[in-house]
């Protein structure tokens, strides 16, 4: 027994690919209504890939693409804040060169001079600030070598546009208006806030949000503390100071500075809510989280401690609490690292 | 039936940014652009990947930088509605990177021994008549992304070209020759 055909049978697989159009195509649409070899054809060409679809390939847990969820959006954020090799590269070039600017300048005793501008931001540099900047859409990007910059951004004029100053150890974003900042031998040694906030990423420090009012100073180096403390810590915490409490800064940036011989220790209180996470006690976990939270709201841990008690939350099972914990973190962390993530939780 | 079935997103498009707005964001150096981007899209491309490499050990790592590349070069996004096929590509280009990658490994392996290892299926003949998932990965990783492209992820030929950086001809012979393998792959393990 022979299988039947068809002479147009090829058609098929033209029509799918795209191959045919028009006048051909609506010839083949009526012929194939009407053949049932074309249209079992179509039918086989289909099944396989039907079946592909619906399968499980590649589909994995909740928690298991939440994990990599984080874990990408770490990865983007770090590739943000690592200074691009080639740059390193050309300032060896150009060493030489910048030594003798340095010099001459030095010798006249006249402010660096500015790039042409063309931003609504406004930017006042020390006389030995040595930076420059651009623009893209919507994107405004001041790179500080070294030196003080006091900028002004005028969001009123134009509320999309963003601004970003590029530092040598990291990035501060600015979703507020009036603000300054220094730094010196690579290093960011100073940020005030007069009026908005700002968002301070420095390398190997977790990041800051910066109300009106408040100053950061990066504080004792990793050193320093290591001697000083019994129980060294990963992270150096920033140290904020001079800072009246805003009426719009959050609530994690406007406790008062308490003595060092009264301070509890944050790291221990931080590993001990995680010990209890990775034990599997989750209502526990929660609970040291939410204790965290109160004994140290200006901890650079306490967005990942408000992050960790909703997770702690879902984990337990406890819907509600967890719905409360998430919109407790999307007020007091608006434009948080985990914002999209804790969204999707409290919904 | 004429035309391939496309792939959807589940949730209805009302009231979500749409794809451009995104990559705008994206664009503009914003990390949760990149999460949006990723719950959107992440469960298609896992499948693509999943597939396309056989459900290799490190289809993790193939999507994460498939979102770390589309984020790099989002400021090069044509602004197409949708950007499901854009990062098809990406992954379809990485995909095909780990294949070269993975050659000039196995020629190194393969100069140290003088013998060819066959590879033998466990599975009974019966089951892998069913499965399609086996049957497509006998068939060659060039034609097999090819057919997964334009099969599953329901992208055109001429989406699929320009991806791949192939000629739009050699689309088509490759998922004509993808189709016919699959098909024979398929009889053959439903008549042993």
């Amino acid at each position: 027994m022979t299988r039947a055909t068809c002479p147009r049978l090829f058609e098929v697989e033209a029509a799918r690919d795209g191959r045919l159009a028009g006048a051909e195509l609506a010839s083949f649409a009526r012929h194939m209504s009407a053949c049932p070899v074309c249209s079992r054809e179509a039918q086989a060409l289909d099944a396989p890939a039907a079946a592909l679809r619906a399968g499980s390939a590649g589909k994995r847990d909740e928690l298991y693409v939440r994990r990599e969820r984080t874990r990408l959006l770490a990865s983007f954020d770090q590739g943000l804040l690592v200074p691009q090799p080639a740059w390193g590269r050309r300032l060896l070039w150009l060493a030489p060169l910048a030594a003798l600017a340095a010099g001459l300048l030095m010798l006249r005793r006249t402010p660096a001079p500015q790039p042409a501008r063309s931003s609504s931001a406004v930017v006042r540099a020390s006389s030995a600030a040595l930076w420059s900047e651009t623009t893209r859409d919507q994107l405004e990007q001041v790179r500080l070598e070294r030196g003080s910059l006091w900028l002004h951004v005028d969001h009123a004029s134009r509320p999309s546009r963003r601004l970003l100053v590029l530092l040598p150890d990291g990035e501060l974003e600015d979703t507020g208006t009036t603000f300054s900042v220094s730094t010196e031998d690579g290093r960011t040694t100073r940020v005030e806030v007069q009026d908005g906030s700002v968002v301070l990423r420095v390398r190997g420090r977790l990041p800051v949000a910066l109300g009106a009012g408040e100053t950061w100073n990066p504080g004792p180096t990793p050193a320093a503390s290591a001697a000083a403390s019994p129980t060294p810590s990963a992270e150096t915490p920033p140290t904020l100071r001079a800072a009246p409490p805003s009426p719009t800064a959050p609530a994690a940036s406007s406790a008062e500075p308490l003595a060092p011989s009264v301070l509890p220790n944050p790291s221990d209180d931080f590993r001990a809510a995680m010990a209890r996470l990775d034990s599997g006690d989750s209502l526990g976990a929660a609970a040291a989280f939410a204790t965290f939270l109160a004994k140290h709201p200006r901890d650079p841990r306490a967005e990942d401690a408000a992050y960790l008690r909703v997770i702690a939350l879902h984990r337990s099972g406890d819907d509600s609490s967890m719905k409360q914990a998430a919109q407790t973190y999307l007020s007091r962390y608006p434009t948080g690292f985990r914002r999209a993530e804790v969204a999707a939780l409290s919904r | 039936m004429i035309t391939r079935a496309r792939s959807s997103p589940k949730t209805p498009d009302i009231g979500r940014a749409t794809d451009p707005d995104i990559m705008k964001r994206l664009a503009a150096g914003e990390t949760g652009a990149l999460g949006e981007l990723y719950d959107r899209y992440h469960e298609s491309l896992r499948r693509f990947v999943t597939l396309a490499t056989s459900d290799a050990e490190d289809v993790d790592d193939l999507v994460q930088a498939t979102f770390l590349a589309a984020g790099k070069s989002a400021g090069r996004y044509d602004g197409r509605a949708s950007c499901r096929p854009w990062l098809v590509g990406i992954a379809a280009q990485l995909v095909r990177r780990r294949r070269q990658s993975f050659k000039r490994w196995l020629a190194v392996l393969s100069s140290f021994s003088a013998t060819r290892s066959t590879l033998v299926d466990p599975r009974s003949a019966l089951q892998a008549g069913r499965d399609v998932g086996w049957a497509l990965a006998q068939i060659s990783e060039a034609k097999r992304v090819t057919y997964l492209m334009a099969e599953v992820e329901g992208l055109s030929c001429e989406e699929i070209a320009a991806a791949l950086g192939v000629p739009i001809g050699t689309v088509w012979t490759r998922c004509h020759a993808a189709r016919r393998e699959l098909r024979r792959a398929m009889e053959e393990g439903s008549e042993s």
